[in-house]
């Protein structure tokens, strides 16, 4: 990534989470999510009994702000978009048209269609309460401070000494089949790990971008050539051919063998 | 004009095809700037950002396109409400095709557009023609259907985030793949239904028929020969 622009970014010590599930609260409540909806949540490892304390890590997340978005690549009319100045994958609801493209699209399941809105919804880093100068309401919450948030691509930010500091321990948890390049990166071990799934392109996006786009292209590209072909035929052959041209003036209309 | 005219077209006619001529117009222009997908750049790559910049943001751009849309849509329905002769009239002489005369015509129309007359011989008389000429015909039919399709699938955009639940997602998203695959299909008829009217020499009484209403007999008589002589006969058993 280049070094200049921002990259808002979460880092997690995803050890240090107790599962108390306060960053969930504030989020839904930051940011009205309606019930049942939720822009993030607190994932956690298949237990372990066979300790002598039973063993279990709780992972916080939410959509991950990708360097590779396949959410973007999914949206149509470019209301979900990476923005340059920040980092961040956004969604500029005045544009969203619900279609819902972008939502199987995301391997992490992060994003949903708002129930109130019908519009695509996700995190977005608290746009609003960071226009205040606020921290994003999860990291504010987090009793732990298990999220980190910052610029990352600022070597000055908390969240850039976290990533120096833990350099050989970062971990993405990506889906090996799309790796998205997510801006979510947990230190050390973290659990679980393997439940991204493969991006989905919904079908009739897939149609657009791969059969109906190059077909409109070509056949309006022949429809053009045609034009063009008639026109230079007309330049040169002048509208006084009588091959295909018949009488102007139409007092009387025979024929003269083109045109009938 | 000494000659004698023939009606061609209703005041109504002329209008809703300006009107819808216009409305095209204003809809390919935002139309083409709501894609913005680094997969579908039917223009190119600065247009959409281009056009959003002028309307103050994606969300002006959609709310313009839309009512547009609807503007356009509700004046179609008004003039099939208003004319509704005129329009059955029109589909019936867009929609009927007589294969024996209609095909080899547009075949040598073609072949005379784009090379000239010599590769057919003696066999470049084109075959009598109706109301419409085949060529007519074929982007007068692309055109309902396309218009058709056009407005269903708007109107399901257009209800995706009103009324639609999570569970139509896929039909709007079809609608999306199907509103352009019309357009670009009778975009792709339009170039040439512009050329042939507006800039061929030959159909310029055609063209400014839809000023007027009239064209002159003897154009009738050489270009739609099938319906100067339906109304000459129908005319000469009224009066
Ligand atoms: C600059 C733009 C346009 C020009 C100069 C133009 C010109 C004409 C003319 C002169 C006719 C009358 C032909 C006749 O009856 O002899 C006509 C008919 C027609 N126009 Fe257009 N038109 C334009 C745009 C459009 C658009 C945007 C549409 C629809 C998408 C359209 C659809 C039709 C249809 C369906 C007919 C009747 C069938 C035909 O004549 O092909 N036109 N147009
Ligand atoms: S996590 Fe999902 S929604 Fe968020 S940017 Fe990545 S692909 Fe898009
Ligand atoms: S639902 Fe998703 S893909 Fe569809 S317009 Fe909204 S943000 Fe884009
Ligand atoms: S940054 Fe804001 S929107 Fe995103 S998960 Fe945290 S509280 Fe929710």
């Amino acid at each position: 990534m280049s070094t200049k622009q921002a990259q808002l970014a979460m880092v997690i010590d995803s050890s240090m989470c107790i599962d108390c599930k306060g960053c969930m609260a504030s989020c839904k409540i930051a940011n009205d999510s309606p019930e049942g909806q939720w822009r993030n949540w607190v994932k956690h490892s298949v237990p372990d009994f066979t300790a002598r304390f039973p063993k279990i890590h709780f992972q916080p997340g939410g959509c991950m702000h990708c360097d590779n978005p396949t959410c973007v690549q999914a949206c149509p009319t470019g209301a979900t978009y990476k923005d340059k100045k920040d980092g961040t994958v956004h969604i500029d609801s005045s544009l969203c048209i619900g279609c819902g493209n972008c939502i199987p699209a995301c391997p992490y399941d992060a994003r949903f269609r708002n129930i109130l809105t019908k519009k695509a919804d996700k995190c977005n880093f608290c746009a609003e309460r960071r226009e205040q100068g606020l921290m994003p309401a999860c990291v504010d919450t987090c009793p732990t401070k298990a999220r980190v948030f910052g610029d990352i691509n600022d070597p000055e930010s908390e969240a850039s000494r976290l990533l120096a500091k833990n350099a050989d321990r970062l971990v993405r948890v990506v889906n090996a089949k799309t790796d998205t390049k997510p801006n979510m990166i947990y230190l050390g071990e973290t659990a679980p790990l393997n439940w991204p799934v493969e991006a989905k392109m919904p079908t009739a996006m897939v149609a657009l971008t791969s059969v109906v786009n190059p077909l409109v292209r070509t056949v309006v590209g022949l429809s053009g050539i045609g034009v063009a072909v008639m026109l230079v035929r007309q330049l040169i052959a002048g509208s006084g051919s009588e091959d295909d041209v018949h009488d102007e003036s139409g007092t009387d209309s025979q024929n003269k063998g083109g045109d009938a | 004009m000494s000659q004698k005219q023939l009606k061609r077209h209703d005041r109504s006619d002329i209008f809703i095809h300006w009107f819808n001529a216009v409305c095209w117009l204003l809809l390919l222009i935002t139309g083409l700037a709501l894609f913005s997908n680094p997969e579908i750049d039917p223009v190119g790559s600065g247009y959409p950002a281009f056009v959003r910049s002028l309307v103050g943001g994606g969300g002006n751009l959609l709310l313009i396109h839309v009512t547009l849309g609807f503007i356009w849509a509700g004046g179609l329905l008004l003039y099939i409400m208003i004319n509704l002769k005129g329009a059955l009239f029109f589909l019936k002489e867009v929609f009927v095709v007589s294969p024996a005369r209609d095909i080899p015509w547009i075949i040598k129309k073609m072949v005379i557009m784009t090379v000239g007359p010599k590769p057919l011989g003696d066999n470049a008389k084109l075959p009598d023609q109706g109301y419409y000429n085949m060529g007519q015909k074929a982007f007068a039919q692309a055109s309902v259907v396309g218009c058709i399709v056009i407005v269903v699938t708007g109107i399901i955009m257009f209800l995706s985030d009103r009324t639609l639940g999570a569970e139509a997602t896929a039909l709007v998203s079809w609608s999306v793949t199907l509103h352009y695959l019309a357009v670009g299909l009778v975009f792709a008829g339009l170039l040439v239904h512009i050329y042939m009217a507006a800039i061929s020499p030959e159909e310029r009484p055609g063209f400014l028929s839809m000023f007027t209403g009239h064209v002159p007999e003897g154009y009738a008589k050489h270009h739609h020969k099938i319906w100067y002589d339906k109304v000459k006969s129908d005319s000469g058993s009224e009066s």
